[in-house]
C-alpha cells in the first residue's frame, strides 16, 4: 500500500491558521504514507500536476487530499486521479478548511487537530477498493409541476428544444396568477395581452401535453429515471367534448365563491375561470352544486349542447415516467387576518388586498374595470395604501421581503389615478424597494405625476367611524402622528409559497424554508437545483419574484434541464448500498426505511431468502446501513470497518 | 374450558408442532418441550416454573404452522415479532395461558437444597414440607409485570383473569437501589458487574427479539465493532450494542437477565430505554400489533423533543 498525502494550503485560507508543513511532515510518519508534501493551491492547474507527478514519482495507488470540502472540489480531484491513472474512488478528501483553519484562530492547537484529521484521512483510505460507475439510461420527458408563468415558460423552452414535456396545473386553466394581474410594472403593459398568447402556444405546441385539474400525488425514482403517480381530479365536464360556451354557467342556479378574482363577485358552481383561460373548459365543483348538495338539480347537464357534462366522472391516475422534473408552484398572498387584528382581521369589508383590488382595475374583472367599495359599491374618492403587511414584520415573525410589494403599489397608485380622476391616494411605506431597470423612476411617477402622498411609517390601528375607515399610522420623517380618513384601504400583503408546496417537497425530497419556500441547491452557483438531481426550480415557489425574474429563472431552469436531457446515458455513482448476502438474516428493515425503493427480496438457491440492493435506484444514502442489526450492508466508500478505523485512529 | 393437555392436543390438529413447556425429568421442574401429536402432548404441563419465554423459537420456525403457549409477557414478544416479520400471523396459534408469577427455582434451590421438593399454594409456598411466603422467591422479571394474561390469543389453556399481585406491579427493589445511585457511582457499579460477564451471550441466546443469532455483531470480524478480549469495557460495549439494537424492541421479558449465569440485571438499562422511547415515541413494544415500530418511522410533523 503506497499512500500519498496533499496538504492544501488554499493560499492562506488555511495556511495562515494551520502549519502545512507540520501537517506534511506528521502525514509521513503515518504507516503506509510514502509521500507528503504542502501545495499552495492543490485545485489549480500547476497544483493538480503536482499531485499526478508525485503519484508517478512515488507509485501512489492511494492519496489523501488535506484541503477543502467534498462538496467543492471532491470532483475535481477525483479527475486528477483519472488524470494520474489511479482509480478515483481510491483518494480521500480531508477538510481542514472549514471543519479547521476557518474555525480556529490557534495555530498550534489548528495544526494538532489538522494532523489528527489527516490521519484519519489516511486509516480511512487504507481499507478503500476501487470503485465504479455505472451508466442508467435516461427518460427524455420532463414534467413541469405547476402552469403559472414560469411553468409556461419553462415547458415552451424545453419543448422548442424539441423535448417532449407534460406540464400539470392543480387548478382548472394555466396563467397562474400572472392572468390575474391588470398591468405590470413598470411599463404598465397589459398583463394579460403578453401572457395569454403564451398561453395559447402551450395548448398548441406538439411537444407538450397540458394536464389541468391534476396534482402531483407520488413521486419514486431518481435523476433521469422518475416515476411519478398524477391524479386528474374529476371535474364533472369532459374536456374533449366542452368547447366553453358558457351557457352552462349562465343557466347554473348555484352560486359559488369566485377564487380567480380573489373573492370579488361570485361565480357560479360550473363555471370558467376567466374568458381567456386555457383550456377553455368548464368545471363543475361539487362542493357548492345544487346536484351534489340536495341532489336534484342537472340544468348543467341538460343545456349543455356539446353532452360534455358527466356527473359520474371519476378521477383518473396516471403513472408516468420521466427524466427531469421542474417546480413552478408559484406563491399565494400571506393570508394577513389573523395576524392582524389591529387592522381588523377581516371584519371590515373595506379593507381588502392587493390582489382584490387588481382584479378590480382589470376590465376583464368583476366589476369590468370599476373601482368600488365592497360595502356599498360606491368608488372611493380616498384610497389608502399599506406595504409590508405580513412582510419585514419580525413582530408577526415574518422578517422576509415580498420584494414586489412597493413597485405593485406604485402601479396601483398610478392606475388609480387613470381609473378616478380627482382620487387621493396615500401610501404609508417602510423603504421604498426598487431596485430593478426603470423601478426607482416609476416609483417617482406614482408621487409626482399621479400624486401618490407617501408616508413612512407602519399603520398602528386601522377603525371605522362614520362610513369611512379612519387610517391612524406615524409619519416618521416628520416625527408626527398621521390620522387618514379612507374610503377604501388596500394592503400589500406579503407572499407565501403556494399552499402544498411544503408538502410536494416532501414527495420530492426537496428541502424547503419554514415559509415552504423550496430551496436552491447553492445561493450563488446553483440557483435553479435542488440538493435533488433531476430536481429543478423555477419563479416563485424559490422565494418572492417579479414577472422578468421569474421567466428568466424559468429559463434558466429550462436549460439546465435540456443539459441534462441532451445525453441519452448518466453515469451513476459507485457508492451506493451493498448487502453481504452470506450474513443476511433476511429481516427487511432495510426494505421498510429505504426511501428509494432500492431493496429487493431474492432467494437464495439454500432457500434463504434475503436482501438485494437494486443498484441502479439507491442513492447511497445509508439508511439501510444504520437499520441493518447485524451490520451487513454496508455503503461503498464508506464502510462500518473504514469509519471503525477513523474513530480508532483518532482515539490512539 | 380445556386444561393445557387437551388444548394442545387440539391445536395439533391444525399446526406441525406446538412449543410448550414439559417436567424435566432430573429436576422435576418445568423445562421447554416441542410436541408433534397428541401423544406427546399428554406429557405438557403448566405451572409456575415454567419460565422460559418460547417465542425465542418462532424465528427458526418461520416456515411451519407452529402452536405457541403464551403467557402475557410472552405474547408481547410475539406481537413484536409478527410485526417484525420474524413470526408470521396466520400460521401461528398462540395459545394463551394465565400467570400468577413465576418462581425462581434456583434461588429456592440455593436456600433449600438443591433439588427440593415445592409446592405452589398461591399465597405461599411449600418447600420441602415448609411453608414461606411466596414473594421473596418470584423471578426478578416478574416484578413490575406488564401484562398478566396475553394480549392476543386464538385458544386459552386453563385459568385467565388473574390480576397482577400489588407487590408485583411495583419494581424490583434494586430499581430503588440504582436510582439512588450518582452517575459516578453508577459508572462503578457496572464496571463491577461486567467484570463479572464471561461472555457466554446467553442473554442474546435468550431474547425473542435477538434473531440475527450467528451473524450476531458481538461477534463478527467485519465489522468489528467489538474486540474479542473477556474484560469490563469489552462487555460493557457488547451489551451496549445489543441495548442499542433493541430500542424500540424490546417488550421487557426479562429473559436476557434470567439468562445471565452471573446474574447481571441487565433489565435496568432495558427498562430505562424502554421508558425513554415510551417518552418519545409513545410506543411500546409489543403492545399493539398495528402501532409501527419508531426506528421504522419518519415522521416529520412529530417532533420528538417537544420543541413545538
Amino acid at each position: 500500500m503506497r499512500i500519498g498525502v496533499f496538504v492544501c494550503q488554499c493560499g492562506t485560507n488555511i495556511a495562515a491558521t494551520v502549519s502545512t508543513e507540520r501537517v506534511a511532515s506528521a502525514a509521513m510518519a503515518l504507516r503506509d504514507v510514502v509521500h507528503a508534501e504542502s501545495i499552495q493551491y492543490t485545485c489549480s492547474d500547476p497544483g493538480q500536476r503536482t499531485v499526478i507527478a508525485a503519484a508517478h514519482k512515488y507509485a501512489l495507488d492511494r492519496v489523501v487530499i488535506a484541503a477543502c470540502s467534498p462538496r467543492m472540489h471532491e470532483t475535481t480531484f477525483q479527475r486528477t486521479m483519472a488524470q494520474a491513472g489511479i482509480n478515483p474512488f481510491m483518494m480521500e478528501m480531508v477538510n481542514i478548511r472549514e471543519h479547521c483553519s476557518w474555525i480556529h484562530s490557534d495555530m498550534e492547537v489548528a495544526t494538532e487537530k489538522a494532523i489528527d484529521l489527516v490521519s484519519m484521512g489516511v486509516a480511512k483510505v487504507r481499507g478503500q477498493t476501487p470503485l465504479f460507475s455505472s451508466h442508467v439510461p435516461v427518460v427524455g420527458e420532463v414534467l413541469i409541476i405547476g402552469g403559472g408563468v414560469a411553468g409556461i415558460q419553462a415547458a415552451l423552452d424545453i419543448a422548442d428544444a424539441g423535448m417532449p414535456v407534460t406540464l400539470v396545473e392543480k387548478g382548472p386553466t394555466i396563467g397562474g396568477n400572472m392572468a390575474r394581474l391588470d398591468k405590470t410594472f413598470p411599463t404598465l403593459d397589459c398583463s394579460s395581452c403578453i401572457l395569454t398568447p403564451r398561453m395559447v402556444e402551450v395548448k398548441h405546441h406538439e411537444n407538450i401535453r397540458l394536464m389541468v385539474n391534476s396534482e402531483v400525488e407520488q413521486v419514486r425514482g431518481y435523476i433521469g429515471n422518475f416515476e411519478v403517480d398524477i391524479r386528474k381530479k374529476t371535474t364533472c365536464v369532459d374536456e374533449k367534448k366542452c368547447t366553453g360556451c358558457q351557457i352552462c354557467e349562465q343557466k347554473c342556479p348555484s352560486k359559488a365563491p369566485d377564487e380567480f378574482n380573489a373573492g370579488v363577485g361570485e361565480t357560479k358552481a360550473i363555471s370558467i375561470a376567466f374568458p381567456q383561460a386555457v383550456p377553455l373548459v368548464a368545471v363543475l365543483r361539487k362542493e357548492h352544486c345544487r346536484l351534489f348538495i340536495k341532489g336534484k338539480c342537472g340544468i348543467c347537464k341538460k343545456v349543455c349542447p356539446a353532452d360534455a357534462v358527466d356527473y359520474e366522472q371519476e378521477d383518473e391516475l396516471h403513472t408516468e415516467k420521466f427524466g427531469a422534473i421542474v417546480v413552478a408552484t408559484g406563491y399565494e398572498l400571506f393570508d394577513w387576518r389573523q395576524a392582524y387584528p389591529h387592522y381588523g382581521g377581516g371584519l371590515y369589508p373595506d379593507v381588502i388586498t392587493s390582489m382584490q383590488y387588481e382584479r378590480m382595475l382589470s376590465a376583464s374583472g368583476p366589476t369590468g374595470g370599476r373601482i368600488q367599495r365592497p360595502s356599498d359599491g360606491a368608488e372611493p374618492k380616498e384610497i389608502v395604501f399599506l406595504s409590508c403587511v405580513g412582510s419585514r414584520d419580525e413582530s408577526i415573525g415574518r422578517p422576509l421581503c415580498c420584494k414586489v410589494g412597493c413597485m405593485y403599489i406604485a402601479k396601483q397608485a398610478i392606475l388609480t389615478r387613470e381609473h378616478i380622476p380627482g382620487s387621493r391616494t396615500y401610501v404609508f411605506y417602510m423603504d421604498i424597494r426598487a431596485g430593478g431597470k426603470g423601478y426607482d423612476e416609476f416609483c417617482r411617477r406614482a408621487q409626482k405625476e399621479a400624486g401618490a402622498v407617501y408616508l413612512r411609517g407602519r399603520v398602528g390601528k386601522i377603525y371605522p367611524r362614520d362610513g369611512k375607515l379612519v387610517v391612524m399610522g406615524a409619519d416618521t420623517l416628520v416625527g408626527e402622528n398621521v390620522e387618514v380618513e379612507a374610503d377604501l384601504v388596500v394592503l400589500a400583503t406579503g407572499i407565501d409559497a403556494a399552499a402544498g408546496a411544503g408538502s410536494l417537497a416532501q414527495k420530492l425530497n426537496i428541502p424547503y424554508d419554514q415559509y415552504g419556500f423550496l430551496s436552491e441547491s447553492h445561493p450563488k452557483l446553483r440557483p435553479v437545483e435542488t440538493t435533488t438531481g433531476g430536481i429543478f426550480l423555477a419563479g416563485a415557489c424559490q422565494g418572492s419574484k417579479d414577472i422578468p425574474e421569474t421567466v428568466a429563472q424559468a429559463s434558466a431552469a429550462a436549460a439546465k434541464v435540456i443539459v441534462l436531457l441532451s445525453h441519452d446515458e448518466l453515469e451513476t455513482s459507485p457508492m451506493i448500498a451493498e448487502v453481504n448476502h452470506m450474513r443476511c438474516i433476511g429481516c427487511f428493515k432495510c426494505r421498510e426505511v429505504c426511501p428509494y425503493h432500492a431493496i429487493e427480496e431474492q432467494g437464495l438457491r439454500d432457500g434463504r431468502r434475503v436482501a438485494v440492493v437494486i443498484e441502479s435506484l439507491c442513492q447511497g444514502c445509508g439508511l439501510c446501513n444504520v437499520a441493518c442489526p447485524p451490520s451487513v450492508i454496508s455503503l461503498r466508500g464508506y464502510t462500518d470497518n473504514q469509519l471503525i478505523e477513523e474513530v480508532t485512529e483518532v482515539l490512539r | 374450558m380445556n386444561g393445557i393437555v387437551d388444548t394442545i392436543k387440539d391445536v395439533l390438529k391444525e399446526t406441525d408442532l406446538v412449543l410448550g413447556w414439559t417436567t424435566d425429568p432430573v429436576t422435576g421442574m418445568a423445562t421447554p418441550a416441542r410436541f408433534h401429536d397428541g401423544k406427546e402432548a399428554e406429557q405438557a404441563v403448566f405451572d409456575s416454573t415454567c419460565v422460559h419465554n418460547l417465542a425465542v423459537h418462532l424465528p427458526r420456525l418461520k416456515d411451519s404452522r407452529v402452536g405457541i403457549v403464551a403467557k402475557g409477557c410472552d405474547a408481547r414478544s410475539v406481537v413484536e415479532l409478527i410485526i417484525e416479520h420474524e413470526a408470521r400471523r396466520e400460521q401461528l396459534t398462540v395459545i394463551g395461558v394465565g400467570c400468577g408469577s413465576l418462581l425462581d427455582v434456583k434461588k429456592i434451590w440455593r436456600r433449600y437444597g438443591y433439588g427440593v421438593a415445592i409446592e405452589d399454594r398461591g399465597d405461599s409456598l411449600l418447600i420441602g414440607g415448609e411453608q414461606v411466603s411466596r414473594g421473596e422467591f418470584v423471578q426478578r422479571k416478574c416484578h413490575g409485570c406488564l401484562e398478566a394474561d396475553p394480549d392476543i390469543y386464538d385458544v386459552i389453556a386453563g385459568e385467565v383473569g388473574g390480576e397482577i399481585p400489588a407487590d408485583m406491579a411495583q419494581s424490583h427493589p434494586l430499581y430503588g437501589m440504582f436510582a439512588s445511585l450518582t452517575p459516578v457511582e453508577r459508572r462503578a457499579f457496572w464496571r463491577e458487574q461486567f467484570s463479572r460477564c464471561i461472555r457466554c451471550y446467553a442473554c442474546r441466546e435468550a431474547c425473542p427479539m435477538c434473531f440475527c443469532r450467528d451473524v450476531c455483531i458481538m461477534q463478527t470480524q467485519v465489522p468489528r465493532w467489538a474486540g474479542g478480549a473477556v474484560d469490563a469495557k469489552q462487555s460493557e460495549m457488547i451489551q451496549l450494542i445489543r441495548v442499542n439494537h433493541l430500542a424500540g424492541r424490546c417488550t421487557g421479558c426479562g429473559e436476557c437477565e434470567r439468562a445471565c449465569p452471573v446474574g447481571i440485571p441487565l433489565m435496568l438499562l432495558l427498562d430505562e430505554q424502554n421508558r425513554a422511547i415510551e417518552e418519545m415515541f409513545a410506543y411500546s413494544a409489543g403492545a399493539s400489533l398495528k402501532a409501527r415500530p419508531p426506528m421504522l418511522v419518519f415522521d416529520v410533523n412529530k417532533d420528538i423533543w417537544g420543541k413545538g
